[in-house]
């Protein structure tokens, strides 16, 4: 009874933290032979590049914008509003869409929609067995599938980052142009309370949620078994994952930022 | 050139009718009452949603709960009012954030097991197999699951809601500790009314429903293999995360678009 009751509890546990450290183990391997040569990785990293960058763009562009018009659009214009302050709403996208949503939505997107094809990518090729040929013929599938895919999603959710912003803002300013009110004073606080720390802590926390996302797409890939099922399963235990420990890591990120440089917090 | 001009937009406008034919189809199913004579296995799948996803969305939410606490924190304190922390972290948990993370969190959790799921099912022709039986595999396998999200989906969002004021109250009060307790649910409870949790219930649960309807679309039509069921999990996270983007933006728009609902002013 007790040691049932103490397996139902502790085997979860104990495959999660497994799981975590074979993780952190890929990381490690991902990035030293990502750096040590030969360099056979090239093609592949312009192929999965330009594959993210096709799946992305659309779903990112219109969740950005979506969002930002809604959440702290018209949320924050109708507090401003009350106070008659709306001429101070681009202030608040700074605090909204530079630092908190645009990042987080590109993760999400990310993890949603490009880590969900490498893990069902991955997980094909493990279930047909094409990865145990690989090795087989003597080709290391870190350094030729998992590397390229790393480092791609890494650029890409960092450079993604700069269109989420972009666009969300203009959500902002469209929720400013339906207050009836003029642009210019939305714009005009927007760039005065923009600071660098902002922004590269921005394109930082994106780099970094790109990383984690595809380590976890591609572990959870290259570990799929059981069949067909196997895939479908992977892919759901991926995304899981990767989207708890993106916002995990968004909440850790945001409190060292925050904490590390008070003078972004001042309203100019 | 043809391609991209005529097939593409084509053959588009032909999936979303499909699409359309297949909700209408399950809502049917619930609606019409047909799925309650498999009521028991609408109840297992209730077992299986609270079992293996309530746990996962209250830590989502509980964790964006944090993240909202400090933010309200740290910019409350930057315009001097520490003490009306508690406006925006009513505000970003109850109207805004708990639904998107829900809306996630489902279709990352809920959804992409659907598919996974079903289509399995569906490649190793067992979906084939109950129609021989003689049982309505619609009403099985996508009434059933679809009714079980109906009953457990409003009771979750308003535990996940409860999740995630608990985070904001541990960040700004707990962390932060600008602003005392009292002070901050004096405030924190004050920005909000039971209208507003209607409302946030509502978009919420708009968002379940699509993507669960989504997620038995995508497998109830998957092919193709193993890879088939990959693919048709990826591909239902696109649809999921815009359409809980849209469904959001436009709650927003609806709910509290013409009026703030604070209590400001006269």
């Amino acid at each position: 009874m007790v040691r049932a009751v103490a397996d139902r509890t502790f085997l979860p546990v104990k495959s999660l933290l497994e799981q975590v450290g074979d993780m952190m183990i890929l990381t490690g391997k991902t990035i030293s032979s990502a750096v040590r040569p030969p360099f056979p990785y090239g093609g592949e990293f312009v192929q999965q590049f330009l594959f993210v960058l096709r799946l992305c763009w659309l779903p990112l562009v219109i969740s950005n914008l979506a969002f930002n018009y809604g959440a702290p659009g018209l949320q924050a214009g109708n507090f401003l509003s009350l106070f008659g302050a709306l001429d101070r709403h681009g202030g608040f996208f700074i605090l909204a869409a530079m630092r908190e949503n645009g990042p987080f939505i590109t993760g999400i997107i990310l993890a949603g929609v490009a880590g969900t094809a490498i893990t069902a990518d991955l997980g094909a090729r493990k279930i047909r067995e094409e990865l145990d040929a690989l090795q087989v013929l003597g080709v290391d599938p870190v350094k030729n599938l998992v590397v390229p895919r790393f480092l791609a999603l890494m650029v890409t959710t960092g450079l993604f980052n700069a269109f989420a912003m972009c666009f969300g803002i203009l959500g902002g300013l469209l929720a400013t142009l339906t207050f009836q009110a003029p642009p210019g004073p939305f714009i005009a606080t927007l760039l005065t309370n923009a600071a660098i720390p902002d922004l590269w802590g921005s394109m930082i926390k994106t780099t970094i949620f790109g990383a984690i996302i595809a380590i976890v797409a591609c572990y959870k890939g290259m570990t799929a078994s059981g069949g067909p099922e196997g895939v479908g399963r992977a892919v759901n235990t991926g995304v899981v994952i990767a989207v708890t420990a993106v916002f995990f890591f968004n909440y850790v990120f945001t409190q060292t930022l925050l904490g590390t440089h008070p003078e972004i917090l001042i309203l100019r | 050139m043809r391609t991209w001009l005529v097939d593409k937009p084509r053959d588009g406008i032909a999936a979303v009718g499909e699409m359309a034919k297949f909700f209408g189809t399950v809502l049917g199913e619930v609606f019409g009452g047909r799925v309650f004579r498999f009521f028991g296995e609408a109840l297992r799948q209730c077992g299986v949603l609270i079992l293996g996803s309530t746990l996962v969305i209250w830590t989502l939410t509980f964790i964006l709960g944090l993240t909202c606490g400090i933010e309200g924190a740290y910019f409350f304190r930057s315009v001097g009012a520490p003490a009306y922390s508690g406006v925006f972290t009513a505000w970003c948990n109850l109207r805004e954030l708990t639904p998107y993370a829900f809306g996630y969190m489902l279709s990352a959790k809920v959804g992409t097991g659907l598919v996974a799921e079903i289509g399995a099912m569906r490649i190793t022709d067992e979906v084939d197999a109950l129609e021989v039986m003689g049982i309505s595999s619609m009403t099985f396998l996508c009434g059933t699951r679809l009714l079980a999200a109906f009953l457990v989906f409003p009771v979750m969002y308003v535990g996940a809601l409860g999740a995630g004021f608990f985070g904001s109250y541990l960040a700004v009060v707990q962390q932060i500790a600008e602003v005392s307790s009292g002070g901050f649910f004096l405030i924190f409870w004050m920005f909000q009314n039971p209208v507003d949790l209607i409302f946030s219930t509502i978009k919420g649960y708009m968002m379940a429903i699509v993507v669960v309807l989504v997620g038995l679309y995508y497998g109830y039509t998957a092919g193709g293999g193993p890879v088939g069921v990959g693919t048709a999990t990826a591909k239902s996270m696109v649809l999921n995360l815009v359409a809980v983007h849209l469904i959001g933006a436009m709650g927003t728009q609806v709910f509290w678009g013409a009026s703030p609902r604070a209590p400001i002013g006269g």
